[in-house]
């Protein structure tokens, strides 16, 4: 084990300093780092040239110039990285700090979310395999995967964001628009719950008129102004999430599980109130974690209490209800200050925006910023999850399909499990080990950023770095993205590689 | 039994709650303010516009509107004062002696009066006149980041603002005269300098800031004094600390922590910066001068990619944007309910023909240089290229006025660009039957990275087959560092910048037969001569017959040929935001910006 890891480690370091030499000498050939000043008009533009033939080394041919800038990064090993100035002499160490900060909020969202839904959606498909759902799925997935993202981000903005920015000046949903949401809403859930013949027709029918109630309950009390789940919204979901929670975590047979969460969804509606108006205005962001830490750790006790003989079970459900619940009374509590936020002075009814990552001089409270980032990250995280879904959502699909046609799944159908554990506890575990490695390559891709989501959406982050590097034919930024990302590539290779062996106990490293 | 108890306990808790909450109203969450956005394509970084790096149009924009000026461009462009804020006074021409005085009243935003030290401390940036002679840089400059190192010596004093001892602000090397009520210096220059007046504009950095942080002294008065005193008496080790602060203590790209830095006298005063996001303008409290802002919060947002920013425009996240003007801009514009101005950069294409070191010889005739401009199609090349993106779009047809400018009409009925209005192949053929050659190559050096200068060599090469000429594609990335190599083009396509109306910025430089931007080799001796008589004439008017005079030569000369100005469009919501009317030099749609106001609010 250990060798593997040495020996790959050092291989790893000799293609790192073979893809930064080329990439060195591709971005400093490219063009002509001067050519702004050649063509300028000022009268002291010889010294201007000079000095910046000093800043950036001009005078140092490229195939040498790099081993300078690799003397910079080998400071890095005594603590102080030096990885040169761009030709605006800003530190490029600095600018990094900025830009993977900027990328990490943009991408580690849109990854999870992405991760979350692509897994989901692929696990039902294979459990409803040739399903309407299961093609639709198929077919959405791979028009989401074929489509240009820089065209797909400028639409959301038009639509999405200006279209919905101008719906919001007078919310009326048109009433042909009602009907058709409806029917295709029924359409999916008919294909997803499986039913036969007249009770197929009756979930068609049970989800078409849900669907046009809500839409016509979302209407009539102008949601769209005033979003609110409210205390019957809460109470309602809060139940759903304690039965659902249940049957995937234990299934309804363990009635204390069903209890445990039934108690925490309950304490969860106690506090819907004063939270809502009482103690959740002065919350900090650290002080909202806690919270949910806090949480989480009560709902445990809770479950534990109720536990009974086998209590680790009970406790787990009990704990996941908890934080589930705690998000639904957080997500009100954010659309509380939503009517507040879209009419202030600085948003003036245009809340979903199309640049940046905060409207610029807003101050507020903590839920007044949160309304405010997801505004800002809505759209381009939108543009990252139609992506990445596909690839999610086949590989799980793919990967639960083989491991149902398994010899051991049979056995422990034979045995006479319920359908529940078989798939959530023999099958799914064992569907996610080749899905680990293809997250563990995301997030190394991650902090790579997206260039163009990045640009379009205006966001400053690592794309930008790489892009405006290559603009002023200055190597420095360039080589700065291209060593975190190369790195983190070749760093996440490797993790993969020990994550798959140490989950699959076929698979041994050497 | 157990779940009938559960759900009675639960049911009494939601009840509690119910009640409970019926006690608070919801307080308002949001601070209300409201900010007027501009789009910018490049972030700010540096709030020092005078180094060498630091010059460019994403902080100068800013300073702009943080600084007063003591004169600026209008959107002409003329050259306009601002007695409010100073006066300039040229006291005698020959020595050339200027006086600067601050109005009475001035002062920076955290209240310290503006005077003689801060012009002191202007004077001794620009001009370099006390960095240390001969003292190279390269040496104590880390080769790996060009940062200046540890060892880098700490009694010499290099103010990094590119100060040439042959031009501009390098002329003034005597130490100026200070007055007695600390309200005006007099500069002598070493010797006549016709742009002297376009030199010193500003005071630039608040003296006493950067003589607190060098010197660490904090009173304001004391800081001042003893800056004057270490410049006066050329002090070299604190010249030296004072230097290396303005070289780098206001590169930020951030909001510095030490608000002191963003000091300002002019309009607006910095209060915010994100870094990469945004940077907040708001109306200086302090500023006594006729600049009084109507917006109270300017928002410049940074917006790299021109179609974001028009859908920001779209979705009034900014008021106004003035993006790289393309076809695709322009459409999508078009298509909105926003006004659109049109107007100019500061950039010119051109083409320079080479004299006597063409590639081919053949441009040493002037009779193929004549059948050369005879071909160019400049109607064509407007027409197919930038009518797209600007309707109006015409031809530029001076090589030494911008249009707008005082002259650029005078100049243009005269100075015989009219025979090169359209395409004369006719003409060409005969001046080639003439010249006795056939088929003669022109190899035209350009950008092959640009795109649109792609597009003009096409449309100059069909042109050219038809009279003849065998025009070839010289073009090479590294097209800069190409230009004025002796025998390697014949014919170069590129864009000259002007950022003022400064006569030395343009016809010396560029047509004098030593002049530094004399690529194509052109020598003639009465250029010369104009060109020596225009850098020493300090009257106006005359300045213009001059340049008229000199670009009647080049066309007569067959120089080359001028094809258009570079297309800027701006667009603004005329139902937020009035009395938008952008400039073709910098600070392009700035340069009014205390003259922006609100509409509808």
């Amino acid at each position: 084990m250990a060798t593997f890891v040495i020996r790959r480690l050092i291989a790893s370091i000799f293609i790192l300093l073979a893809a930064t030499y080329l990439m060195y000498i591709l971005t400093a050939l490219s063009g002509d780092p001067l050519e702004d000043l050649r063509t300028s008009t000022a009268p002291n533009k010889a010294q201007l040239i000079e000095s910046r033939t000093r800043l950036l080394n001009l005078d140092v041919p490229p195939f040498l110039r790099y081993f300078i800038w690799l003397a910079g990064v080998g400071k890095c090993f005594i603590g102080q990285c030096d990885l040169g100035v761009t030709v605006q002499n800003q530190p490029v160490t600095i600018l990094l700090a900025q830009a993977a900060g900027s990328t990490l909020q943009l991408v580690t969202i849109a990854s999870l979310v992405a991760i979350i839904l692509g897994i989901t959606v692929g696990i039902t498909t294979a459990l409803r395999q040739y399903s309407g759902y299961d093609y639709g799925v198929t077919f959405i997935s791979f028009l989401f995967f074929s489509l240009p993202i820089f065209w797909v981000a400028v639409l959301l903005k038009q639509y999405i964001a200006i279209g919905f920015n101008d719906f919001l000046a007078d919310p009326k949903i048109e009433y042909w628009i009602i009907p058709i949401i409806a029917v295709v809403s029924g359409l999916i859930w008919m294909s997803i719950i499986p039913r036969k013949g007249l009770q197929k027709l009756l979930t068609f029918g049970i989800a078409a008129v849900a669907t046009a109630g809500i839409l016509f309950y979302l209407d009539l009390s102008d949601w769209f102004s005033t979003p609110h789940i409210g205390i019957v919204g809460i109470i309602i979901s809060s139940i759903a999430v304690a039965f659902g929670v249940t049957v995937i975590s234990t299934g309804l047979k363990r009635r204390r599980a069903l209890y445990a969460a039934l108690t925490v969804a309950g304490v969860g509606i106690a506090i819907y109130y004063p939270f809502l108006y009482g103690f959740s205005l002065s919350l900090e962001a650290w002080s909202l974690a806690l919270l949910a830490l806090v949480t989480i750790g009560v709902s445990f006790a809770i479950g534990w209490f109720w536990g009974g003989a086998d209590r680790l079970p009970v406790a787990r459900t009990a704990a996941i209800t908890g934080f589930l619940v705690a998000g639904l009374i957080a997500l009100d509590r954010f659309m509380f200050v939503w009517n507040q936020y879209a009419n202030s002075g600085r948003i003036k009814g245009r809340p979903i925006a199309t640049v940046g990552s905060a409207t610029p001089g807003l101050e507020g409270s903590l839920w007044v910023h949160g309304v405010d980032l997801f505004t800002h990250l809505l759209l381009p995280t939108i543009a990252l999850i139609l992506i990445s879904f596909a690839s999610y959502t086949r590989y799980s699909r793919a990967s639960l399909l083989e491991v149902m046609n398994q010899d051991y799944i049979r056995t422990a159908r034979a045995k006479g499990l319920t359908e529940r554990t078989v798939v959530v506890r023999h099958a799914f575990r064992n569907a996610l080990i080749p899905i680990a490695t293809i997250v563990a390559f995301d997030i190394g891709g991650i902090i790579g950023g997206a260039v163009i989501t990045e640009r379009v959406f205006g966001f400053v982050g690592m794309g930008q770095l790489f892009q405006n590097g290559l603009d002023h034919v200055d190597p420095n930024p360039v080589m700065a993205f291209f060593l975190v990302t190369g790195g983190l590539a070749i760093l996440f290779n490797l993790l993969a590689d020990l994550v798959y062996a140490g989950l699959d106990p076929r698979i041994r490293v050497s | 039994m157990r779940i009938r108890r559960f759900a009675v306990a639960a049911a009494t808790v939601a009840v509690g709650a119910l009640v409970l909450s019926g006690c608070s109203a919801p307080q308002s969450e949001i601070v209300e303010g409201s900010s007027l956005s501009v789009a910018w394509n490049q972030p700010f970084y540096s709030y020092n516009g005078e180094t060498s790096f630091g010059n460019a149009t994403a902080n100068n924009n800013i300073t702009y509107a943080t600084n007063a000026q003591f004169n600026f461009y209008d959107d002409t462009p003329a050259l306009v004062d601002d007695t409010s804020f100073g006066s300039y006074e040229m006291v005698s021409e020959d020595p050339l002696v200027v006086k600067y005085t601050i109005a009475d009243g001035v002062k920076w935003s955290d209240g310290t009066a503006v005077d003689a030290a801060d012009l002191l401390l202007k004077w001794v940036s620009l001009s370099g006149a006390e960095n240390t002679p001969d003292f190279d840089a390269t040496e104590f400059t880390d080769p790996d980041t060009g940062a200046f190192t540890p060892d880098f010596p700490t009694d010499v004093v290099y103010f990094d603002s590119g100060a040439d001892p042959t031009t501009g602000p390098g002329l003034v090397s005597q130490l100026p005269e200070v007055s007695d009520d600390k309200k005006s210096i007099t500069m002598t220059w070493d010797a006549p300098f016709v742009d002297w007046d376009l030199q010193f504009t500003n005071v630039g950095l608040p003296a006493h800031v950067v003589a607190a942080n060098a010197l660490g002294i904090d009173d304001p008065q004391k800081a001042k004094d003893a800056l004057i005193k270490a410049i006066t008496d050329s002090d070299t080790a604190s010249m030296a600390k004072i230097a290396n602060f303005w070289n780098t203590g206001f590169n930020f790209t951030e909001m510095p922590s030490d608000t002191s830095l963003v000091v300002s006298n002019g309009p607006y005063t910095i209060t915010d910066f994100v870094a990469d996001q945004y940077i907040t303008l708001t109306a200086n409290e302090n500023y006594v001068g006729d600049h009084k802002p109507e917006v109270a919060e300017v928002t410049v947002r940074f917006i790299t990619d021109p179609l974001a920013a028009v859908q920001a425009l779209q979705n009034g996240e900014v008021q106004v944007i003035s993006p790289q003007a393309t076809a695709d801009v322009a459409d999508a514009l078009a298509a909105l309910d926003v006004t659109v101005v049109g107007g100019y950069e500061g950039t010119y294409e051109h083409i320079d023909l080479q004299f006597d070191q063409s590639k081919s010889g053949h441009f040493n005739n002037p009779l193929i240089r004549e059948a050369f401009m005879k071909i160019i199609p400049r109607q064509e090349i407007v027409d197919k290229l930038i009518v797209p993106i600007q309707p109006d779009a015409t031809t530029r047809d001076s090589q030494v006025f911008l249009p707008g400018a005082e002259g650029y009409d005078d100049s243009v009925a005269s100075n015989g660009s009219a025979n090169y209005a359209d395409v004369d192949i006719a003409g060409a053929t005969a001046l080639l039957a003439e010249a006795g050659v056939t088929n003669p190559e022109v190899c035209m050096l350009f950008s092959s990275t640009n795109p649109r200068r792609a597009n003009e060599f096409l449309l100059i090469q069909q042109s050219g087959a038809l009279a003849g000429f065998n025009v070839t594609d010289c073009s090479s990335p590294d097209w800069g560092g190409l230009l004025g190599t002796p025998g390697k083009y014949d014919a170069s396509l590129f864009g000259w910048q002007s950022t003022s109306l400064g006569v030395t910025n343009g016809p010396p430089p560029n047509y004098n037969s030593k002049g530094i931007n004399n690529l194509s080799f052109y020598n003639n001796p009465e250029m010369d001569k104009l060109t020596d008589e225009l850098g020493k004439e300090f009257d106006p008017a005359k300045q213009i017959e001059i340049q008229i005079e000199i670009d009647k030569l080049l066309w007569d000369d067959f120089y080359g040929v001028t094809i258009f100005q570079f297309p800027a469009v701006t667009a603004f919501d005329e139902t937020k935001i009035a009395n938008i009317s952008p400039s073709t030099l910098s600070p392009t749609i700035f340069w009014n910006i205390w003259e922006w106001s609100p509409v509808g609010a």
